[in-house]
């Protein structure tokens, strides 16, 4: 079975010459409630993607992304441009919480089935899409089995489209580093899949 | 050449399972409830309400009076069953 979600009215949010951040949170860490309102409708569905792919349930992804934003406004008034971008200090508070919820369940947690944001082709033939659906299910099983640090990566690199700096700038590494690091994950995941003798159809 | 095959393979499915989903409308409005904290004139709003405030007073009261009859009751049959 797959999740649907439906998709986010945009009545309300700004358009990119509207949205200035540097003032915005200018007057956020000044206390303004409305500033931090317009952070949190232009970085909400971002840190929402993050947390339920580390978490795989849309409860605790709901839970986490509360709390991110809790805390992001609590402490909005210690954060400082110091090279360091709004967005990347947001996904750091969510890495953390997230990293606390892995280590308070202290197992490792499968993504149930049925809450996989699996989105079939458009115009595949059924058969066709009910396998790449397997196949997605498999890979996303095996992302979940990664270290926290590579999964984060890859959620960064493809569901965020992020490039390497910017990743390296919310993990604390270098464009090096983290373009290694992918590198590594890759193979990491082809030995898997050869492992568990999972092919993966080419297009 | 083939290791290289594998893993462009390996990407183009990673980027058709790894994509960004939109969370529900009702998900985003109730995050945007829990994480708003009132203002201070809503705040004086709520206090100047004294039908509110003879409310929580009388609930607060009430689980008060709950929680003293309930132990009441507990101290009552753990002391009998002592004596006997």
């Amino acid at each position: 079975m797959f999740y649907h979600l439906d998709s986010v009215g945009k009545g309300n949010r700004l358009t990119t010459q509207e949205y200035n951040e540097e003032s915005i949170l200018a007057r956020a860490s000044q206390g303004d409630r409305d500033a931090f309102g317009q952070l949190y409708e232009h970085y909400i569905e971002r840190i929402f993607n993050y947390v339920y792919y580390r978490t795989g349930n849309l409860h605790d992804a709901e839970d986490l992304t509360a709390r991110v934003f809790q805390r992001a406004m609590n402490h909005i008034k210690n954060y400082t441009n110091r090279g360091l971008p709004f967005s990347a200090w947001l996904y750091r508070i969510a890495h953390n919480l997230v990293a606390n919820w892995h280590r308070d369940r202290s197992r490792k947690q499968e993504i149930p089935l049925d809450d996989l944001p699996v989105v079939p082709t458009r115009g595949d033939h059924p058969e066709r899409n009910l396998v790449r659906s397997q196949e997605q299910e498999a890979l996303l099983r095996m992302i979940r089995r990664l270290p926290g640090e590579r999964q984060n990566l890859l959620i960064l690199k493809f569901v965020e489209n992020m490039s390497n700096a910017e990743i390296g700038q919310i993990m604390g590494r270098s464009e090096g580093a983290v373009k290694s690091l992918y590198h590594r994950t890759l193979l990491s995941l082809r030995d898997h899949l050869e492992d568990q003798n999972l092919n993966l159809e080419g297009d | 050449m083939t290791s290289n095959k594998d893993l462009i393979l390996l990407e183009s499915h990673l980027a058709g399972t790894l994509k960004r989903v939109s969370p529900p409308s009702d998900l985003i409005r109730r995050l945007r409830e829990r994480i708003r904290v009132p203002d201070r004139a809503e705040i004086m709003l709520r206090l100047k309400d004294w039908r509110r405030l003879l409310l929580v007073f009388g609930g607060v009261m009430s689980v008060l009076m709950l929680i003293i009859t309930v132990a009441r009751a507990l101290y009552h049959l753990v002391g009998r069953r002592t004596i006997g």
